[in-house]
């Protein structure tokens, strides 16, 4: 026998006879509440902050006093904007370091870690290695910003010494402060702090996948490489969606990094859009030009996750 | 309850818990409330500099002197009390008195936007005019338009500050080098510096160091008109004139022969200072802000000049005291001003490494103390005191760290870079 017990009844909803609001009580009914608070922190220190970010950036203001209305000024003004548009093409790069690479990585080393090392060195070995890897997101960014800007220093640096004590002392750069070099700099410093994040995700999708598969695939002869791209990628697709979706907003906002390593420098060879914003709101006092960027950035993200999230529901149906 | 009355009840609901919310991020009443009991009081000069600790002596006299009034003071960052001031002042949680920079782009800001209190009377009343110098007042008085030079005193500085050479006589010594006076004397000891393989320079193009070498290159050449239009508007500014020219290409020059090393523009303020810490390098063009640091780490013999060939130099009054025009106490905040003026703190700020402005110098004995004290006075009296490059226009601090870095790489040459900071400059500097 079955037996369906109906959930508002169960929780004690009255009963009322005839009208709309007598309709049975849908699942979802009672959980509405829970989603209360969340929606209301939302509102107050999202939407309502957005809202408010978009109406000063239609102003001509400088953070005090009264601001003037300038319509659409401060858009024209960012469309020629040579120095907005630089910073969004290093974030173009900054989506190379903080997405694409780390998440090849991870795969490729999650798979590693999984197949090879599990198995040969047991599940420690793999657990001290992910945590290793996994380290440098645990870091505040601003104490592994300090630490890899002593590394990277042009003179005394320990990666300049380093590679003078090993007689590569032809090889020593000026990290930092070379502008033909600083964004690939930041580009590496970011796929070390990066790639704990997919490696960890892919590790845990990995732990769902049928072992039968992979004993099938050995006993038939498939090599690592063919197992890797014909069980391990389609099996864990959800998660390298969910990752390079969650990477490439990451990238796109990236502001830390660039704040403590070379402050968009040299001569903004590593201006990124997010510490564009923050100069011009605070040094240059500039709120309203500053808010016109950071609502660009914004809506930029918003697409682009909600394209992401779409095309994600797409593949998975 | 139907569809339509519950969802007005959801977004009252919704209404009023984003209102209490709202609320409860709000401003608190400050614990000033204007009762004449509490001196709210905000700065960001380290506890064991010269200024923090003459502040905290001044604090002391103010209790003893004002008994029953408490003084709550809050320590802040310097970048804190820069990027957030604005905001704080527009609320109702501005303290009575705080430390503020000075020049256009900040304390003549505020002060254009009427959240600063006009000190005039105070000033005429308790003579602090008479104790502060022409040089040092420049930045204490702003117009109508928040332009630093004249109109009404809307802060105080007790201290002043000015640029110097520090250098490492036992490096001197080491490689038979004479303590340079002038210009060539100079440029010789950095091709013996450079002979030996040591950059002569310490230098750092990531933060303001390297616009200040410029710029004093740029006022060697100049004179108080050229200072007073680039400055305080009071003329047209030629990035091209001769002065400019001179700077930059001299200082693209002195990368060129290795006094400034090529590889110094993404180091910071404090690698550079470090560096002339640990010994490695022999000379350090920066401010007097260094110096209770350097008395207080150097291993070693050390000492200062002035730059040579020059009467301006960079330098100015120090940051301000400033009342926030919505203080609740603000007799209390101009007697705190008071204490930190009268000689007893004058002379400790002196004592500690400082450059007071109205200290009595026969009663500084530390004899680096006294010989700074007597250097800033030889440029007050001359005049001498330039300001710096960065203040004319908001965010022009960026602009010339981001332009001199590419001098200094070479991504441009000196034209370049002076069409680039014209540019910047022309484009946000007030049209008169």
């Amino acid at each position: 026998m079955t037996v369906t017990v109906e959930r508002g009844s169960a929780a004690g909803g009255k009963r009322h006879s005839g009208g709309a609001a007598h309709r049975p009580r849908r699942p979802g009914d009672s959980y509405a509440l829970f989603l209360l608070p969340g929606a209301l922190a939302f509102l107050a220190v999202v939407v309502v902050p957005f809202l408010m970010n978009t109406g000063v950036s239609f102003t001509d203001w400088q953070g005090v006093g009264g601001p003037e209305w300038s319509g659409l000024a401060n858009y024209r003004e960012l469309a020629g904007d040579e120095d907005f548009w630089a910073s969004f093409r290093h974030s173009l790069f900054m989506v190379v370091a903080m997405a694409a690479v780390p998440t090849a990585l991870g795969l490729v080393l999650a798979a590693a870690l999984f197949d090879f090392v599990g198995k040969h060195f047991g599940g420690r070995v793999t657990a001290v290695l992910r945590a290793c890897f996994y380290l440098p997101q645990v870091l505040p960014i601003a104490v592994a910003g300090i630490v890899w800007s002593w590394i990277l220093a042009p003179e005394n640096g320990s990666l300049n010494e380093s590679l003078k004590a090993v007689g590569l002392g032809g090889w020593q750069q000026d990290w930092l402060g070379d502008p033909d070099l600083a964004l690939y700099t930041v580009m590496a410093v970011m796929v070390w702090v990066q790639l704990g994040f997919p490696l960890v995700v892919f590790m845990a999708g990995l732990q769902r996948v049928d072992p039968a598969l992979y004993e099938a695939a050995e006993l038939d002869g498939a090599g690592w490489w063919r197992r890797f791209r014909h069980i391990t990628l389609p099996q864990i697709r959800p998660e390298i969606h969910v990752v390079l979706l969650w990477c490439t907003i990451a990238a796109l906002k990236v502001f830390g990094a660039v704040y403590v390593l070379t402050k968009g420098g040299p001569g903004g060879a590593t201006d990124v859009p997010s510490y564009f914003s923050f100069t011009t709101f605070f040094e240059k006092t500039q709120v309203g030009y500053g808010a016109a960027i950071s609502t660009v950035l914004t809506v930029l993200v918003l697409a682009l996750a909600l394209v992401g999230l779409k095309l994600q529901e797409r593949t998975d149906a | 309850m139907s569809t339509a009355r519950r969802r007005m009840t959801a977004v009252a609901a919704a209404a009023l818990s984003g209102a209490l919310l709202l609320t409860s991020c709000g401003g608190s009443d400050g614990g000033g409330g204007g009762d004449g009991r509490t001196l709210r009081l905000w700065h960001y000069e380290g506890p064991d500099s010269a200024m923090g600790v003459a502040w905290n002596a001044a604090i002391e006299e103010f209790e003893r002197t004002h008994p029953g009034v408490e003084v709550e003071f809050e320590e802040k960052g310097f970048e804190q009390i820069r990027k957030t001031a604005p905001m704080v002042l527009n609320s109702s949680d501005a303290p009575d008195l705080m430390e503020y920079n000075k020049g256009n782009a900040t304390a003549g800001l505020l002060s254009k936007q009427g959240l600063l209190t006009d000190l005039t009377p105070e000033v005429t009343a308790r003579g602090w005019d008479k104790k502060i110098g022409a040089g040092v007042r420049t930045t204490s008085q702003y117009d109508t338009d928040g332009v630093m030079g004249s109109g009404k005193w809307y802060g105080v500085p007790n201290y002043a500050e000015y640029t110097m050479v520090f250098y490492n006589k036992d490096l001197f010594a080491e490689h038979g080098i004479a303590e340079p006076t002038t210009l060539a004397e100079l440029t010789a000891a950095m091709d013996e510096f450079v002979e030996a393989d040591i950059t002569p320079l310490a230098n750092a193009g990531a933060e303001y160091m390297a616009q200040q070498y410029l710029y004093q290159l740029a006022l060697s050449k100049a004179d108080r008109a050229w200072v007073n239009a680039y400055e305080l508007y009071q003329g047209e500014t030629d990035f091209h004139d001769a002065a400019w020219t001179y700077g930059a290409r001299t200082f693209a020059d002195w990368v060129e022969k290795g006094y400034i090393s090529e590889k110094s523009t993404g180091t910071k303020s404090e690698d550079a200072g470090v560096s002339f810490i640990q010994g490695k390098a022999p000379m350090l063009f920066s401010g007097s802000w260094w110096y209770g640091r350097f008395q207080a780490e150097n291993q070693f013999d050390w000492g200062t000049f002035p730059w040579p060939g020059t009467d301006l130099t960079l330098g100015s009054g120090g940051n301000l005291w400033v009342v926030p025009e919505g203080a609740k106490n603000k007799e209390l905040a101009y007697d705190f001003i008071d204490i930190t003026m009268s000689e007893k703190i004058q002379n400790l700020l002196g004592e500690k490494g400082g450059v007071p402005v109205a200290a009595d110098p026969t009663a500084i004995t530390d004899p680096r103390a006294k010989e700074l004290i007597a250097d800033f006075n030889t440029l007050s009296e001359k005049d001498g005191l330039a300001f710096y490059p960065d203040w004319p226009v908001p965010g022009f601090y960026d602009v010339l760290v981001s332009e001199t870095q590419k001098l200094i790489t070479g991504g441009s040459d000196p034209d370049a870079y002076l069409d680039a900071i014209g540019e910047a400059y022309e484009k946000d500097a007030p049209k008169r």
